[in-house]
């Protein structure tokens, strides 16, 4: 039984919402002229963290919120549908029924109203601009078959029971472990985090999802100097676990991790390292290059797996993250193409026991296995019901949002390059002079993808199929499609990384997510600084 | 949202049940609601779309409490709570802090400083009291203003899809705060509302990009700007459109005011705080009170600057805000900093080290910029206090026309919208990188000639390159915004040598 700290347990909130939630939808609809469809979803979460700096304490804190997202849906008279959404932060309101159902009515009305006004201003625009406006009918959402399950969270230590103290003594006590590697660590913070997550998604059309997650990360951040050399480098761990996974460490198979002193001190003392190692001094022209799980984490992350978000695609991000390469336009894209090499497959898969595992996304629609790149051919987006119906494709569950207030928007799962056959070792012994590019650093994409700078943590020469100098500072340049068309070799040792913070939408919201890969082999330009 | 007088009433509740706890040694109480409404635009002629997309509001109430423990002075904790302003709520905040408390040795406190001439608590702008309707309004009137200068262009009948996008936002942010803590007299408060818009437009069939952005604080300037941004976004495009791809190399360039407020926001602001200073990742370190841009140049940051769109004149730790003098005639002579901060950076061992030997013997650094901040900028109820500037303003001493600057370069580039840019190598090595969007022009014998194709070239550049040895500083200091970022910025053009620039290749 979990020791809850408070007035009284949220969580209970999700019951009463199992039980009455579909009641204050279906009231609602009925009361209000033109809904066309409305859900709402709603989620409590509870988080724990611990933080040490330099080796002494920094923070403790524990937090318990909830909050609510409506969407609605209202067709005009004349044709058009409005789209009205409303998220707002309820806390301990959610606790009372009352008033968790009075902030649900308003949240409501709000999206009612908001549709309404977007339709009427559509349905002028049309009238006023004729076929300028046309782009503005958007296609009809399909129905679907109502759903109903319940998701489980797996831990073995509940998020909810442990004492704080116990984040900030791992935390500390991982941030000694570095201190005592000496004066080189300029600066030093080590967080850890454990969180439970409880949301249920509730529509018109009778689904109702309950989902639980339980969440544990552990962060590092690290500034080594030694003499002139400087080194900061930053990395996190984490699993959908509880805190087990960075007391103990995880050994599960595709993304296993040490416990945290482990993971920091390995951190701090390859910056350690690197400090002391001369900056790459960039060689002339495209050279070999083998990447290995870490790195190709990011590239998947950024060249793959955003391009392939179906929003992104179709523009609808245009202002900010900006299109994909992989669709110029419905009648011009790359579906069906060759994009990359035929060694080389990539896919997202929420079912995997990865940091971005999960069954339903939140408009309540079960996630697949989506194959981005088959042997090659660029073979399909990730999408939501919306983008599902203008791309002609079955939605593959894939609108999901940071927060139980914010926008679901099209993300990434456990989004990776398929493993090949290669030992690693291979890869590189066939190397007459190349460079590993090892741990990824800091991106910088172009607008739709389709070129790329990534920096490593270490970059090594490669000689005659032996590992030499090491390099810091060092980062891959190369237009997206000659990368991938260029891969040689891929290997048998796919890992996935935890990325805990994915930025996307306006308001910016930041998403937990795997990314990876196995070694990779290719050609690309590499910068120094 | 919640009133000024609500968490006013609120926050002298919470204190008195704070002061009545006997293991409390001193206590800081900090409530605030913010709103940030969004009118999403998403038009795209040839794929069917919303047009207002996401017409979407965050609400977020709530308060955080701090405080130490009568048996060590340095051990502190906090707790925050949403939605619930109630002295139960209250008592359940303080059990949370105490099981949260950590025992800071750098911890020293509360602030102490008094309030001075009591400051105005709102600022009155009307967009404190928008309602949906007229951001809908505005947002759709962006739309209208692009549409129609669309239809307007030159008809071109071989194009059957135009690939028109317009995308962007209208967006309201509005926030109110009351702190108090166990050194002030009385509970400070403040509100402020401001709009910021933008807007993209990019015509595919002429491969084109233009972009336009607004950022005021009243209803009267979202209204006028909402009629202008749409049209001039497409228009700017349709000037751009079948860009040249020029080969790469080394250029002069002049870097735009949204280039310079992206570098600047990147690459520049977070390495001007004591944080930084102290973690040794400031691409300053060790150069305090020296040079380290052309001594044309100063950077301010400015709460209350009249044409900025932030009003701030209490800080989220309760402080009174003030004008921090960043950059003075090149030199760096301040840093953003908020309470902690300035006490660990005064504490830290290795000061002399980490501000370098031109830093005088005695300083201060005020702990002006301490901010809660949450996504988009609006004040969150359980951020941590951390450095943030407001309306951060770049002035030259000096400064050239825009058209004297494009002089200067002779041949090379006008870069008028760069995208992605990160430190690439760290913070503190200031080498950046990112790629040229749109809005972007060749220069050649000191005029604009042929538009830049977007997206086709990647800078790799260091900050060094565009600050130190500009070949000429704008004016005139213009507004920009970042996505994503809590300052507004009002920054001139600047004319940099030797920028190297890589080809991107067209998919």
């Amino acid at each position: 039984m979990a020791l809850l700290i408070g007035r009284g347990d949220l969580f209970e909130a999700i019951e009463y919402l199992r039980r009455e939630g579909e009641g204050i939808l279906a009231r609602f609809a009925r009361s209000k002229r033109g809904i066309a469809y409305a859900d709402l979803r709603f989620e409590v979460v509870f988080n724990r963290s611990g933080a040490a700096v330099n080796g002494e304490p920094r923070d403790g804190s524990e937090s318990e919120n909830a909050a609510y997202f409506v969407s609605v849906y209202v067709a005009d008279r004349a044709g058009p549908v409005g789209h009205g959404q409303t998220g707002a932060e309820i806390g301990a309101l959610a606790g009372r029924p009352a008033k968790l159902v009075a902030e649900l009515r308003r949240g409501l009305n709000e999206a009612y109203d908001r549709a309404r006004f977007s339709a009427r201003k559509k349905a002028e625009l049309i009238a006023h601009l004729g076929d300028a406006a046309k782009g503005l009918l958007v296609a009809p959402i399909p129905s679907r078959k109502k759903v109903r399950d319940d998701v489980d969270a797996t831990f073995s230590r509940d998020p909810r029971s442990l004492p704080t103290d116990e984040l900030k003594k791992i935390s500390l006590d991982a941030s000694h472990e570095i201190a005592a590697l000496g004066d080189a660590i300029a600066y030093q913070v080590v967080a850890a985090m454990t969180e439970m997550r409880r949301e249920i998604f509730i529509d018109t059309a009778g689904t109702v999802v309950s989902q639980a997650y339980a969440f544990s990360q552990g962060d590092c951040y690290v500034v080594a100097q030694i003499g002139d050399g400087h080194q900061e480098s930053y990395d996190s761990i984490g699993q959908q676990r509880g805190l087990e996974c960075l007391s103990d460490g995880w050994r599960g198979e595709l993304m296993p991790n040490p416990s945290l002193a482990k993971f920091c001190v390995g951190l701090a003392t390859e910056a350690r390292e690197l400090a002391a190692a001369p900056v790459l001094k960039a060689p002339d022209g495209e050279v070999v290059v083998v990447t290995d799980p870490h790195f190709n984490a990011l590239v998947s992350h950024e060249v793959i797996g955003h391009p392939c978000e179906a929003d992104r695609a179709l523009k609808m991000e245009a202002a900010y993250a900006g299109r994909s390469w992989f669709l110029h336009s419905l009648a011009d894209n790359q579906l069906g193409k060759q994009v990359a090499s035929t060694l080389l497959s990539a896919c997202s898969d929420p079912s995997l026991d990865g940091y971005g595992h999960y069954r339903y996304d939140h408009e309540g629609t079960r996630g697949r296995r989506v194959m981005h790149i088959e042997r090659g051919i660029f073979s399909g987006f990730l999408n939501s019901r919306e983008t599902a119906a203008v791309l002609t494709a079955e939605p593959n569950g894939s609108a999901r949002a940071s927060e139980g207030w914010h926008v679901p928007l099209i993300r990434m799962s456990n989004t990776f390059f398929l493993p090949g056959e290669t030992p690693p070792e291979k890869i590189i012994a066939d190397v007459e002079r190349g460079y590993y590019v090892c741990g990824h650093q800091i991106p910088s994409i172009s607008e739709s993808r389709e070129n790329f700078r990534i920096s490593a943590r270490r970059v090594y020469e490669i000689d005659h199929g032996r590992i030499g100098r090491l390099f810091r500072s060092g980062s891959v340049i190369a237009d997206s499609k000659s990368f991938f068309s260029n891969v040689d070799a891929v290997g048998n040792d796919l890992r996935l990384i935890a990325i805990p913070n994915c930025g996307k939408g306006q308001p910016m919201q930041v998403k937990r997510m795997s990314n990876g890969g196995p070694t990779l082999r290719s050609r690309a330009r590499l910068a120094g600084n | 949202m919640r009133s000024l007088a609500e968490l006013k009433s609120f926050t002298r509740e919470a204190a008195r049940i704070l002061a009545r706890e006997k293991d409390v040694a001193s206590y800081e109480i900090y409530c605030a609601t913010a709103e940030h409404r969004i009118a999403r635009l998403a038009y795209t002629s040839d794929i069917p779309s919303r047009g207002l997309e996401e017409f979407k509001s965050l609400h977020a109430d709530g308060f955080q409490l701090r405080i130490t423990m009568r048996r060590d002075p340095h051990e502190v904790g906090a707790a925050s709570e949403a939605g619930d302003f109630t002295s139960d709520s209250v008592r359940d905040a303080i059990r949370r802090a105490r099981s949260a408390a950590v025992v800071d040795p750098h911890f020293s406190g509360f602030p102490a400083v008094p309030l001075g001439r009591k400051p105005a608590p709102s600022e009155k702008s009307d967009l404190a009291r928008v309602g949906d309707g007229a951001i809908a309004a505005a947002a759709w009137d962006v739309l209208d203003g692009a549409l129609e200068a669309f239809a307007k262009r030159a008809a071109d009948p071989r194009i059957e899809h135009p690939g028109l996008i317009i995308g962007g936002d209208v967006s309201v942010i509005r926030d109110r705060i009351a702190i108090f803590n166990s050194n002030f007299a009385e509970v400070r408060i403040n509100e402020g509302a401001h709009f910021h818009a933008s807007v993209t437009s990019i015509i595919e069939s002429l491969d084109a990009k233009g972009t336009a952005t607004a950022l005021g604080d009243s209803a009267a300037a979202m209204r006028r700007d909402a009629h202008v941004i749409g049209r001039d976004a497409v228009r700017r495009a349709l000037a751009l459109s079948h860009g040249v791809r020029p080969a790469p190399g080394k250029f002069r360039v002049v870097l735009g005011p949204q280039p310079i407020a992206e570098i600047l926001n990147y690459m520049v602001m977070g390495s001007l705080t004591t944080g930084a200073f102290h973690a040794a990742s400031s691409a300053y370190h060790a150069k305090f009170g020296a040079p380290v841009m052309d001594s044309r140049l100063s950077l301010v940051d400015n709460p209350m600057f009249s044409a900025g769109a932030f009003r701030r004149r209490v800080t989220c730790e309760g402080i009174p805000t003030r004008r921090v003098e960043l950059i003075r005639d090149g030199k760096l002579v301040g840093l953003l900093s908020n309470f902690y901060d300035t006490h660990r950076m005064l504490t830290d061992e290795h000061r002399a080290e980490k501000l370098g030997p031109s830093a005088p013997a005695k300083l201060i650094f005020p702990p002006l910029s301490g901010y809660r901040l949450g996504e988009g900028g609006g004040r969150r109820f359980d951020a941590s206090p951390g450095s943030a500037g407001t309306n951060v303003v770049m002035r030259a001493r000096g400064g050239v026309s825009d058209r004297e600057l494009i002089r200067a370069v002779g041949d090379g580039i006008y870069v008028g919208r760069i995208w992605y840019t990160y430190p690439i190598n760290g913070q503190r090595a200031g080498d950046f990188t990112c790629t040229v969007t749109g809005d972007s022009h060749l220069i050649r014998d000191g005029e604009i000639a042929e538009p830049l194709a977007p997206n086709c070239l990647r800078i790799n550049a260091n900050i060094a390159q565009v600050f130190e040895h500009p070949l000429a500083v704008g004016s005139t200091p213009r507004p920009a915004t970042v996505w994503g970022s809590p300052e507004a910025y009002y920054v001139p053009a600047i004319a940099a040598d030797s920028i190297a620039l890589a080809e991107v290749a067209p998919t």
